[in-house]
């Protein structure tokens, strides 16, 4: 086994040069001026002062937050049913059913988000709907899976066991399927949640000009505006509530696994 | 006691597969009831229609009077303790216990007693915030168990619960659901493959085999008299023996009539005769009703499982020659070949074939220099007419290094043995003293080199030979004839005794008219 593990040198090199590096330099820019040369560092906290001083910043963060909690419930209301549906079914139409909803994958992303602009380019409804069908068309797949493996995991003869106490179809999915399918849901929110909340070309495609998100805010500064200071900055507040919402994410999961 | 069950008729099939053949099957009150039988028998289908977990195809089960088909699972007043227990993994032990009292939206102090109260039957006070993915099999097993009972049912049923536990604690739990039973005094429905557990626990056994019930009945009635060859079979280790009902009480088996105390056949019938190894004493040679030779001996523990053999089987006796060593040598290719003389059936002479003469009369060619390289024969030339008489077959290697042996085409000889259905043959056959010592497994080469068959005489089909006599040492054996018997498996009886006895000894065997049980011959269920 020990040999075994030299194989895992690349990518242990892979993740030193592109994510721990890039994350450092981040830091850097976050916590400096414009216009530093190498050797002349000025520290400072100027950028996160401008971001929680300018009200636009906070709407713009409370409004991506907002967006991707309402893409995340939409998605568990429409996909737990469809792999409730999915896990029911016999073997062969189980596969079917998991390649159909992994079909559009193969698609790369923008260009199926290219396809829904046409869709809804003289749809009379608002950005921020526009935006949020698109959200939700694109990451409900992950939502639906992460279900359906916990639903079709479950042992069958706990429902027999359930119905065989007196528990009738609904309670038996009260008490017994959904709470053993949470830890799916969970890791549904996780991979529905993060994406959407980051996702600057969905809203930039969808939503035209004039529907900004965190992820357009970050978009903007480092590529248009050029200030890499302020972008770090956001980009480094964005990385710290995505971190609280998955340390609160993984404790439902964990409370719920806890039981077992 | 009052009917509490009835399966009247019950007939399903999965597939197209008929699983269970129109079971009638009534259960009381109380009891303590087995479903026995081989995986695939239809006990669990049974138990899964009666469950509400499955609908038959044909048939009624009344409970308490009423026809409970129409009735869905969970209104059934039936639990079950499923084959791996299904405890949910998501609650503790006293949420699993509980689940069922909740459902029926119980009042929590009322719930806490019961449940408590189930715990502490189940010996598991204590443990009620125990999580049950961390308890033992045993005790998960009793959480199952408690979980069904909280529900006071009228019926209990158990699907295998003791499957996956270790034999000490399935001996166990087999007291622990004996002693359940007896406290809460409900009727028990439980399923096994294992005859043992049956008659350790039941206060009735139904033995099941594809779909049909073969007997219902005590554990005692089950174990002495067994309703078919089958039952006897299944339930414990038998001597089974095709004998004959001459009339009532008399009973003739390997030519001898016995005293029974069974009646009620027909006059001569045909019937399979059962005696349970432990119900025969071995005694001192003629002071029995038989007499016979002990075969072999096992020790198991509390007792000797011996083997008597006291009807021969048949046999037939060959010569062995045993040839000096006639290896020639060719001097020129460093080579050496060797064969020997063999005997050949008239009748298989058409299917003569090179692979075969080479195989029958050893043929081997091997280098000088390395005694180990063999060097393959490149022709073998002889001419075999179909009658009696001795022809040359002749072995030749690349280096044409050869040697010359005879066949002898003799007309089969068959011994029929009309008495036990049985014909056997054999022949003589030439071997060399370094052959025999060669030989890994001397009994088997010794019934390929004398072509040592036996067969039903009725239907053809082959009996194996299962003894080869023969009196010499193979290591020390020279040249001359000897004499090797083969003979098939007599009347053997399995013997289960506290004495010892010695491989060889010629002893008596003592059964009493009691110990006789006769059962109809299958397909005739009695």
């Amino acid at each position: 086994m020990k040999s075994f593990s030299k194989l895992a040198y690349p990518y242990v090199a892979w993740i030193g040069v592109f994510i721990v590096v890039p994350m450092l330099l981040i830091f850097l820019y976050a916590f400096t001026k414009e216009g530093n040369g190498v050797l002349t560092l000025q520290f400072t906290f100027d950028n996160f002062f401008r971001f929680f001083s300018d009200s636009v910043f906070a709407n713009v963060l409370w409004r991506s937050l907002k967006l991707a909690f309402v893409t995340t419930i939409i998605c568990i209301a429409l996909g737990y049913p469809a792999a409730y549906f999915m896990a029911q079914l016999g073997e062969r139409s189980k596969g079917l059913m998991v390649l159909l909803i992994t079909l559009p994958q193969w698609i790369n992303m923008l260009v199926r988000t290219y396809a829904w602009r046409g869709i809804l380019l003289n749809v009379p409804i608002s950005a921020e709907l526009k935006v949020l069908i698109g959200m939700v068309y694109n990451f409900i797949p992950f939502m639906i899976l992460q279900i359906y493996t916990s639903l079709s995991k479950m042992d069958k003869s706990l429902l027999q066991a359930a119905s065989d106490l007196g528990a009738d179809g609904v309670q038996s999915f009260l008490r017994v399927t959904l709470p053993l399918s949470i830890p799916g849901v969970v890791s549904g929110i996780t991979l529905v949640f993060l994406p959407t909340v980051s996702s600057f070309f969905i809203p930039k495609l969808l939503g035209g000009g004039d529907y900004v998100l965190i992820g357009n805010l970050i978009e903007n500064y480092f590529v248009s505006t050029g200030d890499w200071n302020f972008g770090s900055a956001i980009s480094l507040i964005m990385a710290v509530i995505i971190m609280i919402s998955m340390y609160f994410t993984k404790k439902i999961d964990k409370d719920v696994e806890g039981q077992k | 006691m009052k009917k509490l069950i009835q399966f009247k008729n019950i007939v399903h099939s999965f597939d197209g597969t008929l699983v269970l053949k129109g079971i009638n099957l009534d259960i009381y009150e109380n009891e303590f009831v087995t479903l026995l039988g081989p995986s695939g028998c239809g006990k669990t289908t049974l138990l899964r229609i009666l469950g509400g977990f499955l609908d038959p195809d044909e048939g009624e089960v009344i409970f308490d009077g009423q026809n409970i088909l129409p009735v869905p699972a969970y209104k059934r007043e039936i639990n079950t303790v499923f084959q791996k227990y299904a405890l949910f993994p998501h609650m503790n032990v006293y949420d699993n216990v509980a689940f069922g009292l909740r459902i029926k939206k119980m009042s929590p102090d009322i719930i806490e007693q019961k449940v408590n109260r189930m715990l502490a039957l189940v010996n598991l006070e204590g443990y009620a915030k125990r999580n049950v993915t961390q308890l033992s099999g045993g005790q998960q097993q009793r959480i199952a168990i408690a979980r069904a009972l909280v529900n006071e049912p009228n019926v209990l049923l158990l699907d295998e619960p003791l499957g996956a536990l270790d034999l000490k604690l399935r001996k166990e739990m087999q007291h622990e659901l004996k002693r359940i039973q007896q406290e809460v005094g409900i009727t028990f429905i439980f399923v096994t493959h294992d005859q043992e557990e049956a008659l350790t626990m039941s206060d009735k056994i139904v033995v099941m085999k594809d779909g049909e019930i073969q007997q219902i009945g005590t554990p005692e009635e089950i174990y002495n008299e067994p309703a078919n060859e089958y039952v006897a079979k299944f339930i414990g280790e038998s001597n089974i023996i095709d004998g004959i009902m001459n009339e009532d009480y008399r009973v003739t088996f390997d030519d001898k009539q016995y005293e029974c105390i069974d009646c009620g056949f027909k006059k001569n019938e045909e019937v399979d005769i059962v005696i349970r190894p432990e119900d025969i004493d071995i005694v001192k040679r003629n002071q029995g009703v038989l007499n016979g030779v002990v075969k072999s001996v096992l020790f198991k523990g509390v007792h000797y499982e011996i083997i008597v053999e006291t009807v021969k089987g048949t046999s037939k006796t060959v010569k062995m020659h045993i040839l000096k060593n006639h290896d020639l040598l060719n001097e020129e290719a460093h080579e050496k070949i060797s064969a020997n003389d063999f005997t050949m059936d008239l009748d298989d002479v058409d299917n003569i074939s090179d692979t075969e003469v080479i195989a029958r009369a050893n043929a081997q060619a091997w280098s000088t220099e390395d005694e180990d390289e063999l060097i393959s024969l490149q022709k073998v030339e002889y001419e075999v007419l179909k009658e009696p008489g001795t022809y040359p077959v002749t072995f030749t290697t690349a280096n044409g290094t050869s040697i010359t042996v005879n066949i002898n085409v003799v007309k089969p000889i068959y011994f029929e043995d009309e008495k036990q259905g049985v014909g056997i043959t054999a022949y003589d056959f030439y071997k060399t003293a370094d052959e025999l010592q060669e030989s890994m497994a001397l009994s088997i080469d010794l019934k390929k080199w004398a072509n040592a068959t036996a067969w039903d005489l009725e239907d053809d089909s082959p009996v194996e030979i299962t003894d080869v006599d023969y009196d010499f040492d193979p290591e020390t054996v020279k040249e001359g004839d000897y004499e090797i018997t083969f003979s098939t498996m007599g009347r053997e009886l399995k013997i289960h005794t506290t004495d010892y006895a010695e491989e060889g000894a010629k002893v008596g065997l003592k059964f009493g008219p009691e110990d006789i049980h006769v059962m109809s011959k299958m397909g005739v269920v009695g």
